[in-house]
């Protein structure tokens, strides 16, 4: 077809008069049209969420259970406690493991907590000043020790917290005591046997004790000051050289305590008692925790 | 491999999963509005939606609870209208992962939206296409290579999500453990080679899906 | 009918300022770059605002300050082809010429595009993309996607600059056809004086924002009102 015979078959000759044309000056609504394929992209993401929602949704509590904050170093522990609670009370533990620190931050948001068991005395006040612990629940169950620790087998000839002033040992690893607990009682110890200024340029500040325990085992550093508990049942080349006396660093106890607002009342309560039995002592001590002072 | 790390890796896995689906989403439109429209406080609110990035995550959960808890901001209207509380649960953790990781979308989505050809957005305007029409057939198509590589950053990052996680989701073996917890659980454990397995299987789902996204965007540009 | 047009508008230190009229003939746009052509061309689709002004085609106004109208460019009745040409790069031949109608039946917009395909020449060329066809086939893909909206007037933004002079009189000759097929103004922005004078029913003259002469070819070439009209006319 030439070019210039051409017409557009839909077009004709004249012009097609749209109606907006027709009245001058008025401005029209917009005709809404879109096509709906991306909207349908959406829809099937949002299927597809709910979808992978849904069999988890299950998991949500049921009646008889009850969950319980734990510092992390308590972990191997209450796990073994949680088995005989189990049994005995036919009532489903969870726990939620973490850092003291940030399990108080948690039940103060409202996390759904029925028992706190704290590494700390003062992440436990922050709680009770907030009124969120059930009046009398707090006590006592445990407390720890500072140890001192080297790779094993090391030939620095380190025996004592003494020796660390020998030349010998070059570096030796602690928690940071700005943010770690276990930190500031290694400090206190350091203090006691008066070497902190002696071992003041050997000192490297770890993040948390598991830091301080990978340093030793990886033969890092030459020592390292860490809790009992820490290296109770830890299989890893480390040596334990010697524990702190109890004189030498402000006690180390842990408070459990049921939390306000649990719908658990009975079952928190047996939980705390179970932790505070004579039964429990043992298990506590076979993971390195003392009597509680 | 054990019951409790087969759990992990499918946790890991759904959380990942849903809040990359939550992700795309709210992410894309929020990037096209922010590459597109001027609005009073555009740039606060890239601002805000940015934070997760550069906060420390452990900073971002604490936040996540304070709006979200039981008694946070908002959380408490959920808790007293529907007795919903997501601390400790694993929607806790998607949108742990969600906050973290939209940013890395909002981020490229932005970037790219904006270097769509201002002239190709004016044509589709003056052929008669409406806003939405001319976003979904030439504005996103154009932009499809930085919302892929959003999507697969973001996947990444909500699939290694810890600190935010950690913090409202908790640490509930069973329930909110997801990979990273698992490995923080079983290294508190000194379970040393079960966390070189873990470590090893995130460390290969990452990687696995990072080459497959590779290879895949570069079929699809 | 026809489009009557007044705008003033104040960008960054610039000003435009100008009022003309055409009816169903073609108008060439002509002057130094700089001089608001491109500009005058964007108010028209409804890309920039006017401060102030009035826009009326075939009698429906498409923007007036007093009367507060405003209408946004998908419901003016303008084909505008780009400078740059603005073909989807994501999208194949067939589909940008289709992109073109916001009609919903399918059937009636697949013919029109194959009538505009073989229009404008570009039987064959249907499923390749942008980048793998030449510059003048690319010039009439937008053409013909322009046209597919049976527009009541055409824009076209210096779209031949780019191809070399056998082509370009290729092009012109398709927009006489189109000046004859659709009657509708056709306004259209150019550096090049051959293809001014050789399209252009009216030049009209622009200089920093003003229009300073408006006229047929001949009637300027005779009667430059000052020397940038006979300079643009004699320059190139």
């Amino acid at each position: 077809m030439d070019l210039e015979t051409w017409e557009l078959p839909s077009y004709g000759v004249t012009v097609i008069i749209q109606p907006s044309v027709m009245t001058a000056c008025i401005a029209l609504p917009t005709p809404s049209k879109s096509r709906s394929l991306p909207r349908q992209i959406y829809l099937g993401l949002i299927v597809l969420a709910a979808v992978l929602f849904a069999p988890f949704a299950a998991y949500s509590s049921a009646d008889n259970e009850i969950t319980v904050a734990a510092a992390i170093s308590l972990k191997k522990s209450f796990i073994e406690l949680a088995k005989i609670y189990e049994t005995n009370y036919a009532t489903h533990v969870n726990f939620n493991f973490g850092a003291s620190g940030d399990l108080a931050l948690q039940i103060i948001g409202g996390a759904p907590v029925d028992v706190f068991a704290s590494a700390a005395q003062q992440d436990m006040d922050l709680i009770e000043r907030k009124g969120l612990l059930r009046a009398g629940s707090r006590s006592n169950f445990a407390s720890n020790r500072i140890v001192l620790i080297a790779p094993q087998g090391a030939k620095t000839g380190l025996s004592s917290f003494g020796g660390l002033s020998a030349n010998t040992i070059k570096l030796l690893a602690i928690g940071n005591p700005k943010s770690v607990p276990a930190g500031r009682y290694a400090m206190q110890v350091l203090d006691y046997y008066q070497l902190y200024t002696v071992v003041a340029d050997k000192l490297i500040y770890a993040g948390n004790v598991r830091q301080v325990l990978d340093y030793v085992a990886r033969g890092e550093v030459d020592a390292g000051l860490v809790y009992a508990s820490d290296v109770a049942t830890l299989n890893a080349p480390i040596d334990v050289l010697a524990t702190a006396p109890a004189a030498s660093h402000a006690p180390v106890i842990y408070p459990i305590a049921i939390i306000n607002g649990t719908q658990q009342q009975r079952a928190a309560a047996r939980f705390v008692s179970l932790v505070l039995s004579t039964e429990a002592k043992q298990i506590l001590a076979k993971y390195g925790f003392a009597a509680r002072d | 491999m054990d019951e409790s790390i087969v759990f992990s890796i499918t946790l890991s896995l759904r959380v990942a999963i849903v809040s990359t689906l939550l992700i795309l989403v709210v992410g894309i439109p929020t990037a096209y509005f922010l590459a597109r429209r001027d609005f009073r406080g555009r740039e606060i609110l890239d601002v805000v939606l940015t934070l997760p990035l550069v906060l420390p995550p452990t900073v971002t959960g604490y936040y996540l609870i304070v709006i979200f808890g039981r008694n946070g901001l908002l959380g408490h209207y959920l808790y007293d209208w529907i007795g919903l509380s997501i601390t400790f649960t694993w929607y806790a953790a998607v949108l742990a992962s969600f906050v973290v990781a939209l940013p890395l979308m909002i981020k490229t989505a932005r970037a790219a939206i904006e270097s769509v050809d201002k002239n190709l957005i004016n044509a589709s305007y003056t052929l008669g296409h409406s806003e939405w029409h001319t976003a979904t057939q030439v504005v996103l198509p154009l932009a499809r290579r930085g919302i892929v590589a959003g999507t697969i950053l973001s996947f990444a990052r909500a699939l290694g999500e810890f600190g935010a996680t950690l913090m409202i989701a908790g640490n509930l073996p069973g329930k909110t453990d997801t990979m990273p917890i698992a490995i923080y659980n079983l290294a508190s454990d000194g379970d040393w080679s079960r966390v070189h397995l873990m470590v090893l299987l995130l460390t290969l789902m990452s990687g696995v899906f990072l080459y497959a996204a590779n290879r895949y965007s570069r079929r699809l540009l | 009918m026809g489009l009557q047009v007044q705008l003033v508008k104040k960008v960054n230190g610039f000003t435009l300022d100008v009022e003309w009229a055409i009816e169903n003939q073609s108008a060439v746009l002509f002057g130094f770059s700089g001089a608001g052509k491109t500009m005058t061309l964007q108010l028209l689709a409804g890309l920039i605002t006017p401060d102030v002004g009035r826009i009326v085609l075939d009698g429906a106004c498409y923007f007036d300050h007093v009367k507060g109208i405003n209408l946004p460019p998908q419901q003016r009745a303008f084909g505008y082809v780009f400078q740059d040409l603005a073909l989807f790069p994501h999208m194949r031949v067939l589909k940008n010429i289709l992109y073109g109608t916001t009609d919903l039946s399918k059937q009636a917009n697949l013919e029109k595009a194959r009538a505009m395909i073989h229009t404008f020449k570009l039987d064959g060329l249907e499923s390749r993309y942008p980048h793998e066809i030449s510059g003048g086939q690319k010039q009439r893909v937008a053409l013909a996607r322009a046209l597919m909206r049976q527009p009541h007037a055409l824009l076209l933004d210096e779209p031949f600059s780019a191809l070399d002079r056998p082509l370009r009189h290729e092009m012109r000759n398709y927009l006489l056809t189109i000046k004859d097929l659709f009657k509708i103004p056709i306004i259209l922005v150019t550096h090049d004086i051959d293809e001014a004078s050789s399209i252009a029913d009216t030049l009209i003259i622009y200089d920093h924002g003003r229009i300073v002469q408006t006229g047929s070819p001949q009637q300027l070439r005779s009667q430059p009102v000052n020397t940038v009209v006979s300079r643009l006319l004699s320059v190139y």
